[in-house]
């Protein structure tokens, strides 16, 4: 292939499309813009909570005053004004039909492939909770999975319905302290996802978060929290997506996971946030907190991530293997585009004995992105015969972005085993001239190779998503052959 | 993760600019491309600059009973450069040692390669903290890292950070790094065939840190490596 050629789709992929990057004209209510414990109490009171949960925002808002942003990343963020952001904004329900969901948002949803309404799917059947900017609109298959006893809603409700559950786990996994992004998120959080299995139930479906950043010159702020008890299992999938703007929007969630005695969690997420355009403006800051603990013996937390998104991504799933013989896995495929920052990897900490944990991360850098993987292994003194394996590659497309690894590795345990290895490479030209040899152009070939490369994450995730995936990655990547 | 090795975006701005009169400053142990062997005994930073077509071969022991701060810095001026980095940490007592490599490829079409192994007993701890740089127009580099470690004892510790930061396209870069124990069925097969327990540890350990050592021709340091992995054993 010639040098002009290979510019030539370089500058194809690099201007490739975000198709879910409308607006959905809808009234809505904002607060004002802002943060202080005003705002908090607000916040509070149109949301209906008790005064515990009050005063554990109050709380983290304290908190959060006192903390500086973190800056350890290897990332270029931008100044953010914290008192610039509309800290709530929730679509306006119609007096008349209070229970209804408005036929626009319904129709958003169904744009985005989202059915908000219970139906059969070809592919199975996904209950689903989509949330739009700061309010949850609907849980789908409630009541069915109720009968199993299975809690699914929104956090709003389940505030409502089942205090003493949120009470006993809200902030168990992530303190409100824990950091910068997620003392905030706990001062400001909206709504999100709860999820209660109780012991011994096997979900019968796939649970799913949707997330959908609508109004201008808001942050999203939700908290999910997920709890699956003695020897149950779920699998769980987030997805999410933003309208294209010039301006910065903030992400900063919090997702709590878990997981008791020989309990099995899957957790997925596709998260397609809106990258910015070519030029890298606009685009959603994603600096969010993810931490699991697998509290009991046998209890298996997996991760699997795909992210295509975001100008800025700031994302570490985590585990806390404190469960004796509990296991985990962080599969990740990163992909960063144009100016796309991505700094993501994850923590695994292991306490208990004969713990074991698997990261496979396959970093994806195109255009002038900088995409990271960071990750900490701890080896505490007690993780007696503790294991863990970590593969982290890096493909470059272009000559103009970068790959980088920084793993930490402690290991405090004589009986422990800690391996890592990290690879940077770039697409072959004996790959691409293979593919063109059999009448394969460029671009499929990029794509067939990209798809292999990232194949052993992607065959994680439930099927849904795989497909999504698959497409996402062939999307945010077309044009960029080097 | 702390915050002791902050970087920023764009961070080629870390490439610190050097100078001829800077290459001519440094010590020049294994510049000539013989290999260099330097016995480490106390915190010192090294700096090399490697140009063009040179050589650049330097192993770093520390032996037991030492601790100490070790900041390495090896900066790539020209292509045709080729850096063996290797060391060995023998660590045991209350031995504090800090390994800081930080290997910045400036000019493509250059190789290095890093391997460094360390043994810890008793309190020790052992920190590698090593980076590989690799800046935007250095295409057709080839830079390796390997870092093993095995922790002897229930009190010592290990911390291992290897680092790659890639802004080229066009590399061949990879890092490993391993932290485990002398295995157990090794030592079964030996034992069985009547080698005794402690021998057959001395002999893992030998073969542990042999592929640093591969070159050494000072017998006498040979003999004190040897002698320190034996005090070790026990």
């Amino acid at each position: 292939m010639d040098q002009r050629e290979e510019d030539k789709i370089i500058e194809g992929i690099t201007s490739q499309e975000y198709k879910e990057g409308f607006v959905t004209d809808i009234r809505q209510d904002f607060i004002p813009k802002g943060l202080n414990e005003d705002i908090i109490r607000t916040i509070s009171s149109l949301k209906q909570e008790p005064d515990w949960l009050l005063e554990f925002r109050l709380d983290a808002f304290r908190k959060w005053q006192s903390m500086k942003m973190p800056t350890w990343g290897h990332l270029d963020l931008p100044a953010i004004d914290f008192q610039d952001i509309i800290y709530y904004a929730a679509p306006k329900k119609d007096s008349d039909r209070p229970k209804e969901i408005d036929p626009k948002l319904e129709e958003t949803f169904e744009k985005l492939g989202i059915p908000v309404r219970e139906r059969e799917a070809l592919a199975g059947v996904v209950a689903v909770d989509a949330v739009f900017d700061s309010v949850s609109v609907a849980t789908t298959f409630r009541a069915s999975l109720a009968e199993k006893g299975i809690i699914f809603c929104s956090f709003s409700e389940a505030v409502k319905e089942h205090p003493d559950l949120v009470r006993k786990y809200l902030a168990s996994v992530v303190p409100a302290g824990d950091n910068f992004y997620a003392a905030l998120n706990s001062a400001v959080f909206s709504d999100g996802s709860f999820c209660y299995i109780p012991k011994g139930v096997k979900c019968p479906m796939d649970l799913s978060s949707y997330f959908r950043i609508n109004a201008a010159g808001t942050g999203q702020f939700e908290r999910t929290l997920i709890v699956a008890d003695e020897g149950s299992s779920l699998s769980y999938m987030e997805g999410c997506t933003a309208p294209m703007r010039d301006e910065n929007q903030l992400h900063a969630a919090v997702v709590e996971i878990v997981v008791e005695k020989d309990a099995d969690v899957r957790y997925s997420t596709v998260q397609n946030w809106y990258p910015g355009d070519a030029q890298g403006r606009g685009g959603i800051l994603n600096l969010v907190t993810k931490r699991g603990i697998c509290k009991g013996s046998g209890a298996h937390l997996s991760w699997t991530q795909v992210e295509t998104g975001s100008a800025i991504t700031w994302k570490y799933p985590s585990t806390i293997l404190k469960g004796d013989y509990s296991t985990s896995e962080f599969y990740s495929v990163a992909v960063t585009n144009n100016y796309q920052q991505a700094d993501t990897g994850t923590k695994m900490i292991h306490i208990g004995r004969g713990t074991k944990s698997r990261i496979v991360s396959k970093g994806i850098s195109a255009g002038h992105s900088q995409n990271s993987y960071r990750g900490l292994v701890r080896m505490n003194p007690g993780a007696v015969g503790a294991r863990n394996y970590s593969q982290c590659d890096s493909l470059l497309i272009g000559s103009k972005c970068g790959a980088h690894t920084f793993p930490d590795i402690q290991s405090h345990n004589p009986t422990a085993i800690v391996e890592h290895e990290a690879t940077t490479s770039k697409i072959s030209e004996e790959q691409l001239f293979y593919c063109n040899q059999r009448g394969l152009d460029a671009e499929d070939a990029v794509g067939l190779i990209v798809n292999g490369y990232a194949h052993e994450v992607l065959s994680r995730l439930p099927m849904e998503f795989a497909v999504e995936a698959t497409k996402l990655l062939q999307v945010s990547l077309e044009g960029s052959v080097g | 993760m702390d915050s002791s090795n902050s970087s920023r975006a764009g961070a080629a701005a870390e490439l610190r600019p050097y100078s001829a009169a800077a290459k001519r400053e440094w010590t020049r142990p294994g510049s000539d491309g013989r290999p260099a062997v330097i016995l480490i005994d106390s915190s010192q930073q090294r700096d090399f600059v490697v140009g063009a077509g040179e050589k650049l071969d330097v192993t770093f022991i520390v032996l037991p009973g030492t601790s100490a701060e070790i900041p390495v810095n090896v900066d790539i001026a020209g292509p045709g450069a080729v850096v063996n980095l290797k060391g060995l940490y023998l660590s045991s007592g209350k031995d504090q040692v800090s390994f800081n490599i930080n290997m910045r490829h400036h000019a493509g079409g250059s190789v290095s390669r890093q391997l460094f192994n360390g043994l810890a007993s008793g309190e020790a701890k052992c920190s590698f903290f090593g980076k590989i740089i690799v800046a935007q127009d250095a295409q057709k580099t080839e830079a390796y890292q390997e870092n093993h470690n095995i922790v002897l004892s229930e009190e010592a510790l290990v911390n291992t950070k290897p680092q790659l930061e890639i802004y080229a396209d066009d590399v061949k870069c990879s890092h490993g790094a391993t932290v485990g124990k002398l295995n157990e069925d090794e030592q079964f097969y030996m034992r069985s065939r009547g080698i005794p327990e402690d021998e057959a540890k001395v002999l893992q350990m030998i073969s542990f840190v042999a592929p640093v050592l591969s070159g050494l021709e000072d017998e006498i340091l040979a003999t004190r490596i040897e002698n320190a992995i034996r005090s070790l054993a026990i």
